[in-house]
């Protein structure tokens, strides 16, 4: 999915704020991205591309939905209903964000590494600018852990910080399930240099380097 | 032989793995003492090598200071792998305890973990804040996907009174059974306070 | 979930440390002064060239490359010949953990050692042989515990999860509805109090 089309979604549900009837209809596409987001992050080995205003944009509608709720009295069935909803929905983003979280700390090194190539080709960042700080404040954290514990200990050694060299990756050849969200054409099994077609809606198991750059491109969703 | 204090360190979180045992000050005062005691030796017999190449017969200790160099690698790596390890245990702890850890537990840490786990708290806490506009999102709940609003949960201890969000106060006993909102159930299932019923 | 992560062990990996803390026969090529305590067999403050010692893979590694090696490393028994003859006549029969009980992991340090490449070959062929068994073994939950003994260190992990992810296949397909649960840290955590609560009155 590309930036233009993100906002459009955000706006147009923003629009849609003050008719809650109209709400649910567009929310539902919202909702649409945000679970196929999440499973996305779920399943791939390495983090991907933030969808912030996606994350945004749904923890707004809980909030005002939260709001109108709390005018209804407290046994009213349409409450309970919206509530259940409501939970589903903060599962969903929690879990999405905590998945995120967890690659950010595991792969810390080798994450901010990536985050600076990016900057410097004026690509966009993979990180929200909040989970960008968070990435940095563990890092140092880590660092100075280190280097409080390694006190005493020969300057030279002290010196070399060997543990920033020392990155954890994630495992890009780790197997996944991925379904083609639409016809494509030609995706290279680097090792045995075959191709295969995908068809629209079909599902395979399939080394994760060999379709990530599917899934930044919207064309496949892991499941 | 060298590097034996290290791999007994290493032992030690491999023989208890999902708890912290006791931070083993002694073992990694040894480890740090070998690593220093090595780093010496080396730089003794290098400066043997360096008079040693003018004379004749001087004795090669090149292939010494390589096998303690070796040593000195392998030392280092325990122990940036024990500390390593166990941050990532505190890390888990602070998302299923809190950010206060039982007694028992405390006494465990260095006063350098101690540090570096209310480092983390804070940074956690501060990420949480920023999520949202208003008032951040707890990540540290909501962790199954929900299935019903209220659950029926048994309560396992004699916890005492609880407030609910809305004010009322509920009072905790041990086997006593309670049919609650799911969200207000969550952290205290967590915590081993409550055990839920499914039937 | 757990992450997965890069198949080539990392730097703070316990698992990595615990394998190249495994011996392998070593023959010191040259002499290498003051370290003879490295033998218990002598006295001599020098090891000798020619003594054969079994040193911990980390150490035998570094020492054994570049341009002028310490020692030249042997293959270790479980990767030779006769021990490949067994394997590849019936790799399923085999106790592993006999053979060695990090037999993969350790392999992969030592296959190079062989310009044959049969080590690989026997590893691969082993693996794929007994993948197999390991399957059949974390289906039929609930039989036998000791069959885990026959396993290396590697596919004892496999075994565990995949033992794991069948029981909770079992409870979602009984009730589908999982139990929220108390966090597997404060159920350890409490269970070790009452160990020691136990311990305690044994006093």
């Amino acid at each position: 999915m590309n930036e233009s089309e993100e906002i459009n979604i955000s706006n147009e549900v923003n629009s849609d704020e003050s008719d809650s009837d109209e709400l649910i209809l567009t929310a539902a596409q919202v909702i649409q991205i945000m679970e196929e987001a999440w499973s996305n992050e779920k399943f791939a080995p390495e983090i991907l591309p933030h969808k912030y205003e996606i994350v945004e944009c749904i923890l707004g509608q809980i909030s005002h939905v939260e709001e109108n709720l709390s005018n209804l009295i407290n046994d009213d069935l349409r409450r309970s209903i919206h509530q259940m909803e409501l939970d589903r929905l903060r599962y969903l983003v929690s879990s999405y964000l905590r998945t995120r979280l967890e690659k950010i700390e595991a792969f810390v090194c080798c994450i901010l590494k990536e985050e600076d190539e990016r900057a410097s080709r004026n690509k966009l960042s993979y990180l929200s600018p909040s989970e960008l700080e968070f990435a940095k404040a563990y890092r140092d954290g880590l660092d100075q852990h280190f280097t409080d514990t390694l006190k005493l200990l020969p300057a030279e050694i002290l010196n070399n910080k060997i543990w920033q060299n020392e990155i954890i990756t994630p495992n890009l050849d780790a197997f996944v399930f991925a379904k083609a969200k639409s016809q494509i054409e030609g995706v290279m099994i680097e090792r045995d240099e075959e191709f295969v077609d995908l068809e629209k809606g079909s599902q395979v198991i399939i080394s994760y380097s060999n379709i990530s750059n599917l899934i930044t491109n919207d064309k496949v969703s892991l499941i | 032989m060298f590097g034996d204090s290290a791999y007994t360190l290493i032992k030690e979180l491999d023989r208890n793995p999902g708890t912290l045992p006791p931070y083993n000050n002694e073992l990694v005062g040894e480890v740090k003492k070998e690593i220093c005691h090595l780093v010496q030796q080396n730089h003794a017999d290098s400066m043997a090598n360096d008079e040693s190449i003018l004379g004749e017969n001087g004795t090669n200790y090149f292939p010494t200071i390589r096998a303690r160099h070796a040593g000195v690698q392998r030392n280092l790596r325990c122990l940036l792998a024990y500390h390593y390890n166990r941050v990532k245990c505190l890390r888990t702890m602070r998302w299923e305890f809190g950010s206060i850890l039982p007694p028992d537990i405390k006494a465990n840490l260095s006063s350098i973990e101690t540090n570096w786990f209310s480092k983390y708290s804070s940074m956690l806490a501060k990420y949480m804040r920023s999520i949202s506009e208003d008032g951040g999102l707890n990540l540290t709940v909501d962790l199954n996907p929900p299935k019903a609003l209220y659950i029926e949960v048994k309560c396992l201890v004699d916890y005492g009174q609880y407030e609910l969000s809305d004010g009322s106060v509920l009072l905790l006993k041990e086997n006593s059974r309670h049919f609650l909102p799911r969200n207000e159930c969550e952290d205290l299932i967590r915590q081993g306070v409550f055990q839920h019923i499914v039937t | 979930m757990s992450l997965s992560q890069s198949y080539k062990p990392n730097y703070f990996s316990i698992e990595d440390i615990l394998v190249t803390q495994e011996r392998v026969p070593c023959k010191f090529l040259i002499n290498v002064p003051k370290l003879g305590k490295l033998n218990p067999a002598t006295e001599d403050l020098d090891i000798k060239p020619g003594t054969i010692l079994e040193l911990p893979m980390w150490l035998a590694e570094p020492i054994s490359s570049g341009r002028q090696p310490l020692i030249s490393i042997d293959l270790p028994r479980s990767y030779k010949e006769t021990h490949r003859e067994i394997l590849k006549a019936d790799a399923v029969a085999v106790d592993l953990h006999k053979f060695g009980i990090n037999f993969y992991e350790l392999g992969l340090y030592v296959k190079h050692l062989d310009p044959t490449g049969e080590v690989l070959k026997v590893l691969l062929h082993t693996f794929q042989s007994r993948f197999r068994l390991l399957m059949d073994l974390t289906e039929n939950v609930g039989s036998d515990p000791t069959v885990q003994n026959r396993l290396d260190m590697l596919e004892r992990m496999l075994f565990k999860s995949g033992h794991a992810a069948r029981m909770r296949l079992d409870t979602w397909l009984r009730k589908s509805d999982l139990p929220m649960e108390a966090a597997a840290m404060v159920v350890n955590h409490k269970k070790r109090k009452r160990i020691d609560l136990e311990d305690l009155f044994k006093k």
